[in-house]
């Protein structure tokens, strides 16, 4: 049992406060062999530096640089050690220091949290982040090999060398508490595969029915293939800036006003129970009777810790109410229900009216995964954190139809402009937030970006 | 040092073989392997061939945690001291389960594969295992079994069956 000592749930602070000031990403596929890695970034580089209206071209941004963070999940699948250092010579950035972080499928929001406490504490100014993944060298087969070697060598990985088995574990254990509906889990993928249709970023866009999902093969019961992420390759990049900074390089930086992290046990195995660590609307009553374990394998600790943190310091007191718009990782339905609970969009054991409501569609109260998320566009592990914090960045911008709708970027990417096209723009969005998640929850951070 | 394959690519005998010229593309063959050691885990996997489930227990009378540890453990995770290795229960319940399907590329059982994670009595964790006949559900009443006629000296060595007779 976790029991908090007084220090354990200090609240984070940024000594000075971070903004974003560029996004840019690739398409994603699941094979890229027109591309290299580096080609992959510099492109996505090239989007952040010149396609987000920025004051000043490339030369003059990179001559503003001070730290690079770099975001990769899996050397394996590379198959290139040090990588980072060759993406880094490859965006001519060399002198400057740098790191790689690495937490798993919540590299992406690591490397976030890395770049924000450079700039927060004025070790750095100007902090581009990069991430990618190219996961097409190896059969799929192999490449979910890959990922379960981030399951437990000695007591798991063996037990299916397939990460859908582990979360189709807890969907088991979470349907047999709380009874959630098979159909309100394909919603979640109807809805994903949908708004991927309108991302010309997007792996895997699909107008599909409920039906279509729930007759779909089963990887590992109750989860079908089309509830289960895509395996990616591409590459996302974001600015980080100081305040200074930010106004000298935009007229439309966005706050990040929070970006926390929260971890768990590797093997769901290991997870021993505890009282609910409640949000700040979460009165102590609500869960004083509750009848099931927690976290147990309903709930994730680690993203209820991360929102806990962030929700403080972003000074959220509702997420449902303060919130405008979310970025969850999807990586399969099952665990986007669980999330919403860990999130406290509703009490434990109730996630799935988040769905039903219709709340978490576009024009609902809070439109989530509006980009297509992890199921419909993509997860190349090492950009799927920072490629959901600049889909938040540009909504908050008000510059969503600008990165979506352009006919020409369909085209960069060989693909055409659908004739169905939805305008998905969040009208008068003020606040966001991103979550990026690993393993059986081993990882989680939260970020909140706020309008100024 | 290279010939021509079926396909008419070259394939060389360091492994690396022409599969596309335009992005050119290579296969590249891997075969090797890796010496691991499973050091203070080594009671559990050698009680597997002693028809033992071995787990561990925290030495350290002011430590909260008396539960035992399964997978075990040869620190405390909440004081860190060394634990001791104490012979857990065989028959516990399933708290949840699946049916791998589709699994990934090294795996050795057959599909489709009952995957169970096990309540054991006095035990704080819940071990992932397999069940070796039977359809599962939640709250089976499970024994464990052991694989000792052709040890794999893996996790794959333990697995689960119906306390009821087939
Ligand atoms: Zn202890």
């Amino acid at each position: 049992m976790i029991e908090f000592g007084p220090e354990n749930l200090r609240i984070p602070k940024f000594a000075r406060p971070v903004y974003i000031v560029a996004g840019g990403l690739t398409d994603f596929r699941k094979r890229y062999p027109e591309k290299t890695s580096e080609e992959l970034v510099a492109e996505a580089m090239n989007m952040a530096v010149l396609e987000n209206d920025l004051l000043v071209g490339m030369e003059e941004l990179k001559r503003r640089v001070n730290f690079c963070v770099y975001s990769q999940f899996a050397d394996h699948f590379g198959d290139q050690l040090l990588a980072a250092t060759k993406m880094h010579d490859a965006l001519g950035l060399d002198p400057l220091g740098n790191f790689e972080i690495k937490t798993g499928g919540a590299t992406g929001g690591s490397a976030v949290l890395a770049g924000a406490m450079a700039v927060a504490s004025g070790y750095a100014d100007l902090v581009p982040v990069i991430g990618w993944e190219r996961m097409d060298e190896v059969p799929t087969r192999q490449g979910n090999a890959y990922i379960a070697s981030a399951a437990c060598k000695n007591f798991e990985s063996e037990l299916g060398w397939m990460y859908a088995s582990y979360y189709a574990l807890m969907a088991q254990r979470y349907q047999h508490e709380h009874k959630v509906p098979r159909e309100t889990l394909a919603r979640i993928a109807v809805k994903n595969h949908l708004y991927a249709c309108f991302s010309p970023y997007s792996q895997s866009p699909m107008r599909l029915t409920v039906k279509e999902v729930l007759s779909n093969a089963i990887v590992s019961d109750p989860l079908s293939f089309l509830e289960c992420c895509v395996m990616s390759t591409g590459a996302a990049v974001l600015l980080l800036a100081s305040e200074e900074m930010a106004h000298r390089l935009t007229r439309f930086p966005i706050k990040l006003t929070a970006i926390c992290s929260g971890t768990h046990t590797l093997r769901t195995a290991d997870r021993r129970n505890m009282p609910v660590l409640r949000l700040p609307h979460e009165p102590e009553e609500l869960y004083s009777q509750y009848p099931h374990d927690w976290p147990g394998f309903s709930s994730f600790l680690a993203t209820r810790m991360a929102a806990y943190l962030a929700f403080n310091m972003a000074g959220i007191r509702d997420p449902l109410e303060d919130l405008d718009l979310l970025e969850t990782h999807d990586a399969f339905t099952i665990s986007d229900i669980q999330s919403y609970e860990d999130l406290g969009l509703r009490p434990y054991g109730r996630g799935r009216e988040f769905i039903e409501s219709g709340e978490a569609y576009y024009e609902g109260r809070l439109p989530t995964n509006l980009s297509g998320g992890l199921i419909g566009t993509m997860h190349a592990v090492g950009a799927t954190g920072i490629f959901q914090i600049a889909e938040v960045f540009w909504q908050l911008q008000g510059k969503w139809a600008q990165f979506h709708a352009d006919p020409k970027l369909w085209r960069r990417f060989g693909k055409k402009k659908p004739r169905d096209f939805r305008d998905l723009q969040v009208k008068n969005a003020r606040r966001g937030a991103a979550v990026s998640h690993a393993g059986t929850g081993s990882h989680v951070t939260v970020a909140v970006l706020e309008k100024e | 040092m290279a010939r021509l394959s079926s396909r008419g690519v070259r394939l060389h005998k360091k492994g690396l073989e022409l599969l596309q010229p335009e992005p050119r593309v290579v296969k590249i063959a891997k075969d090797y392997f890796h010496i691991h050691t499973y050091g203070g885990f080594t009671p559990f996997f050698a009680g597997l061939l002693k028809k033992k489930l071995m787990a561990t227990r925290c030495a350290n009378r002011a430590c909260k945690e008396k539960r035992l540890f399964l997978p075990p453990r040869p620190h405390c995770p909440d004081c860190l001291l060394p634990m001791k290795w104490v012979a857990a229960p065989l028959e516990g319940t399933i708290y949840t389960h699946t049916t791998i399907l589709y699994p990934g590329a090294p795996f050795k059982l057959t599909t489709p594969c009952p995957l169970i994670s096990v309540e054991l009595p006095g035990v704080c964790t819940r071990m992932m295992s397999y069940l070796k006949r039977g359809t599962p559900y939640i709250g089976m009443k499970v024994r464990a079994v052991f694989n000792t006629a052709k040890p794999t000296h893996s996790i794959l060595d333990l697995a689960f069956e119906p306390v009821e007779p087939a």
